[in-house]
């Protein structure tokens, strides 16, 4: 409705300004700030005179070989984790759904990895992968999988398992969360049609439950990948980005430019390269899901 | 009809028995850092290497040596601080816009909202640079006021979002008859918007407090006093710390940090799971 | 077009407010607090004594002046001090290592303390002239010397013992032992010879100075010809090859750290420095081990100099500072700090009975031939190249020749710059 009077649209001020204030400055601010910086030669030497030096920047960041080890890395930990988390979640879920007695206690049980912050779980994953920690011991003493111990944490693909395995550990609650919502509102009778038609577990689940929870796979999508990309802290407490940089990711060795070598302007361009891949990547999943309702 | 019991029965054994292994995969982590935490520092690298530690080699002396620690009571206390006073001033700033945003029209309100989730496909930590050039011109570099506004407008997307959902849930006509009566809008967001929209409000609520309680690179980057620092970075800062580490230590104060945080989520896990179907269903 | 004018009067806002910001930042200043940072980790005895001995004492002297001690860890503390340089957020006194310091001044933070301080020369006369010589940068004096070390070779004597193995003298026999000395323990474990907990210029450079090699030339302008010489890539390819044969590791994420790998008899012998004997005391009492100087190659016996300088920022409350950092190298402090492993270099503490009866003889030994890393600003970006070279080595990914080569272009461009 629209209300006329001068007091309530100062009221209404009132009640915008200050949420509009924090996020205009704190984060619309940083976000053209950070396009400007990446067109600065903007380093520890430059500190004080910034000239701009247009597209410098994002040249550099194209012909850096770590740029590439760290953006494959970056893209290898979204492809699996996503629809690992996904799947492992919607699995659950139905899981949990067709069950009457104790619903809320796995719920609850599924969802604490999720509760668990990430400089804690990542701490425990590299203990329990550590080259002499007690997965070894199991494969190699115990179970006998493995003849001597793995070397999980050492290489870019083990260091980057471990991130993943984790990640995807982390996940599955949240997904199971969301998908559980989302299958409780799925109408029952569309279930018994399908009954009726014939149709097994598998081709109801095809047939009637995805195509009704389409738009929480979406959200779950698009969350997620942001979430994939986002990915820091495990990597830094996990490898660090040993061995020399080759288990980084995007934004790991962006900070390692910004603030271990002081490459602002480097790490602008980064930063700005890797939005904008986001920005394509959620319009994409967006029209993909969409022509699919055609 | 038999047949198809025993199907049934079959199907719901296979269900729980699935549900059991993800139960282990879930906690084993969590049992095992608990584990961890109850034995000495010198039977780390014990052999063979035991789940749960030996009966009479179980102490508590790591959990001793945190809590004597005064730096950990100062930790607790800044993690309690930043992550209480983040969420109040996310659900005081988001709610009012969602209030505004769901039921009210006016000039540009469309652009304006989808600008504002727009922002939420850009990870938060890709814009530590330019933000920590603001804490540094602000003056916020090194306080522990330095890290609230940055939570705050982190979140405000998320929230406003979820929010905004449950706000426009509410009846016109409840809000207009209270206008007929002559309220303000002041009055009709305080007493009517406000506890009506108390559920969604509280899901966002917890979810910023965990998100606030848990942050980890940007506390990292501003704070520098021992004094200062945050629960994450204190356990972090166990590490590097020259060739040895150690992770009785780590893990018994893991396990403090855990505690407040696995009440908070036992206690309010129904407003959690309304919060999320609110969210996903209407995205 | 109203909602774009919207969008800018909410920037134009935020930007005004951000002006009122820092102004309202810039005015509050309590009584005088001096901020020290420093890399004593937080759970160490030299910690311990800083914050419980060495900070009270100074504040009771001096009352007024407050110290807020801050831990970072070694490397962290470098990066938050370039971050901090350039958020003007630095600290008024750090503890540095002594080869951060050319980069440091050359970013014109550091001040020069004899132009600044009257009794400068008093101060200093106080330290041995060698370790002030690490402060030492273009004719001007940047820190006082605060600590000074190098590392010498723990062995444990049991393992040993139990191999047959004597304690190495030549390099030779350094890898004889290391390869003896590695394979399996009774419980089928794997044990390593050798342990290096990193693979930056700390942990190569004595190997590549004992094989007679070098980094750069005597003035440091240029790499080619000696980075990749003939006796630096046979010290690299040596290293790489026990590295490949198992008998050499601990630089790995998922390798056990290098002190409880050798408490608990896993590694038999490391490159350490003196704070070791302390944290071995503390951590595994038990372990009985014995110290030797770096094995001899064609270089002769040849450690790497270590050592902290204590240095005040530009941006520093300097007189407060000054107190402070005198304290920090006075007799007092210094003999404190001896007692956890820190070698002093006041004169006065080095005479006292604490220090004699500490068993740092063999590490003062070493001090007189080991060598300093290359003193030069770019040294932190060529240290990170070096990891980054020795990296792909031991991984297999490229010669120890292709990589030295390499490696030698890039030093020679870090040392024009």
């Amino acid at each position: 409705m629209v209300l006329k009077s001068r007091l309530n649209r100062v009221q209404l001020a009132v009640l915008l300004l200050p949420g509009l204030f924090i996020f205009g400055m704190f984060t619309v601010y940083p976000i053209f700030r950070l396009l400007w910086m990446s067109f600065c030669d903007w380093s520890f030497a430059s500190m004080l005179t910034q000239p701009f030096i247009g597209l410098q920047n994002y040249r550099d960041v194209w012909g850096d070989g770590t740029f590439w080890t760290v953006f494959v890395n970056s893209i290898v930990y979204t492809l699996v984790t996503v629809p690992g988390q996904m799947i492992l979640g919607l699995f659950t879920a139905v899981l949990i759904n067709g069950i009457r007695k104790g619903s809320v206690t796995f719920r609850v049980i599924n969802y604490l990895p999720v509760i668990t912050s990430w400089v804690i779980a990542s701490l425990v994953f590299r203990y329990i992968f550590n080259t002499e920690g007690l997965l070894n011991y199991l494969l190699t003493n115990v179970l006998h999988v493995t003849a001597s111990n793995t070397r999980w944490l050492d290489s870019r693909w083990g260091g980057m398992t471990v991130a993943m395995i984790l990640g995807i550990w982390k996940g599955v609650g949240w997904n199971m969360v969301v998908f559980l919502a989302a299958l409780q509102q799925v109408p029952m009778d569309l279930y018994e049609a399908a009954e009726m038609d014939g149709c097994g577990a598998w081709k109801k689940f095809c047939n009637v439950t995805l195509p009704c929870i389409r738009g929480t796979i979406l959200f779950a999508l698009i969350m997620l990948t942001i979430g994939g990309f986002n990915v820091f802290t495990s990597i830094k407490m996990i490898t660090g980005g040993k061995p020399a940089h080759q288990t980084d990711t995007l934004l790991t060795w962006m900070y390692y430019k910004a603030f271990s070598t002081g490459k602002f302007g480097y790490a602008a361009a980064l930063s700005f390269i890797m939005a904008f891949c986001l920005g394509l990547l959620a319009i994409l999943q967006f029209k993909t899901m969409k022509n699919k309702d055609a | 009809m038999k047949k198809n019991a025993l199907r049934k029965l079959r199907a719901n054994f296979l269900r729980y028995l699935l549900l059991a292994i993800g139960t282990v995969v879930c906690t084993l982590p969590m049992i095992y850092m608990i584990s961890t935490s109850l034995r000495p520092n010198g039977a780390l690298y014990e052999y063979p290497p035991r789940f749960f530690p030996k009966w009479e080699a179980l102490t508590l002396e790591n959990y001793q040596y945190i809590l004597s620690q005064s730096k950990f009571y100062l930790n607790f206390l800044n993690s309690v601080f930043v992550s209480l006073s983040s969420v109040v001033l996310a659900a005081l700033v988001s709610s009012a816009m969602a209030f505004v945003m769901g039921k009210f029209h006016f000039r540009g309100k469309k652009l304006l909202f989808g600008f504002i989730i727009l922002t939420m496909i850009i990870p938060g930590t890709t814009m530590i640079v330019p933000q920590f050039e603001l804490a540094t011109r602000l003056g916020l570099v090194n306080k522990l006021a330095g890290l609230i506004p940055f939570y705050v407008a982190w979140v405000i997307p998320f929230s406003t979002f979820m929010i905004k959902g449950f706000m426009e849930g509410i009846p016109d006509e409840i809000t207009e008859a209270t206008y007929i009566d002559g309220a303000s809008v002041m009055t009709v967001y305080g007493k009517i918007a406000l506890p009506l929209a108390a559920p969604a409000i509280a899901s966002v609520s917890i979810f910023n407090f965990l998100t606030a309680w848990e942050e980890y690179p940007w506390a990292n980057t501003v704070i520098n006093d021992t004094d200062l620092r945050t629960l994450p970075i204190a356990i972090a800062g166990f590490f590097g710390q020259h060739q040895f580490t150690q992770w009785g230590y780590v893990f018994a104060m893991s396990v403090l940090t855990l505690i407040p945080v696995v009440i908070v989520f036992i206690t309010c896990q129904r407003f959690f799971v309304q919060g999320l179907t609110a969210g996903s269903v209407k995205g | 077009m109203s909602t774009i004018k919207k969008i800018l009067a909410i920037l134009l806002s935020a930007v005004l407010c951000l002006a009122a910001f820092t102004a309202l930042a810039e005015s509050s200043e309590t009584p005088v607090t001096i901020n020290f940072w420093h890399h004593y980790s937080a759970q160490s005895a030299e910690n311990e004594t800083l914050m419980n001995d060495l900070i009270p004492k100074f504040e009771s002297e001096n009352p007024g002046i407050k110290v807020n001690a801050v831990s970072h860890e070694w490397a962290e503390l470098h990066d938050k001090i370039l971050v901090s340089a350039s958020s003007q957020s630095l600290p008024d006194v750090a503890r540095c290592d002594i080869a951060w310091l050319p980069e440091f001044q050359k970013m014109g933070v550091l001040v020069a303390l004899d132009e600044a301080m009257p009794d400068f020369a008093d101060v200093s006369a106080a330290l041995l002239d060698s370790a002030m010589s690490t402060a030492k940068i273009g004719g001007h004096y940047y820190a006082l010397a605060l600590n000074t070390n190098s590392k010498i070779l723990f062995y444990n004597t049991a393992m040993l013992e139990a191999a047959n193995v004597a304690v190495p003298t030549t390099m030779d026999e350094w890898v004889a032992a290391v390869r003896a000395l590695s394979g399996a323990n009774a419980n089928g474990q794997q044990v390593w010879g050798w342990n290096e907990p990193a693979l930056s210029g700390w942990n190569i450079c004595p190997f590549i100075w004992s094989f007679g090699g070098s980094l750069t030339n005597e003035d440091q302008t240029v790499a080619t010809g000696y980075i990749n010489s003939e006796a630096t890539v046979k010290a690299v390819d040596t290293f790489a090859a026990l590295v490949k044969e198992g008998a050499l590791t601990g630089f790995n994420s998922g390798d056990i750290p290098m002190t409880d790998g050798f408490g608990t008899g896993r590694y038999a012998m490391m490159l350490e420095g003196p704070w070791k004997t302390a944290e071995l005391s503390g951590a595994y009492p038990d372990v009985a081990y014995g110290t030797a100087p770096i094995p001899a190659g064609e270089g002769g016996s040849v450690s790497v100099l270590g050592g902290e300088d204590i240095a005040m920022f530009n941006t520093a409350n300097q007189e407060a500072a000054w107190k402070f950092m005198q304290f920090m190298t006075s007799e007092y402090a210094e003999t404190a700090m001896a007692q956890c492993g820190q070698i002093p270099v006041n004169k006065a503490a080095l005479e006292s009975d604490t220090v004699k009866n500490a068993s740092y003889a063999p590490f003062i030994e070493a001090i007189q031939t080991a060598k300093a890393r290359p003193t030069v600003a770019a040294w932190s970006e060529m240290d990170n190249e070096l990891t980054n070279a020795m990296t792909a080595v031991v991984s297999g990914e490229k010669t120890a020749q292709e990589a030295m080569d390499e490696l030698a272009v890039v030093f020679d461009q870090l040392l024009a710059q």
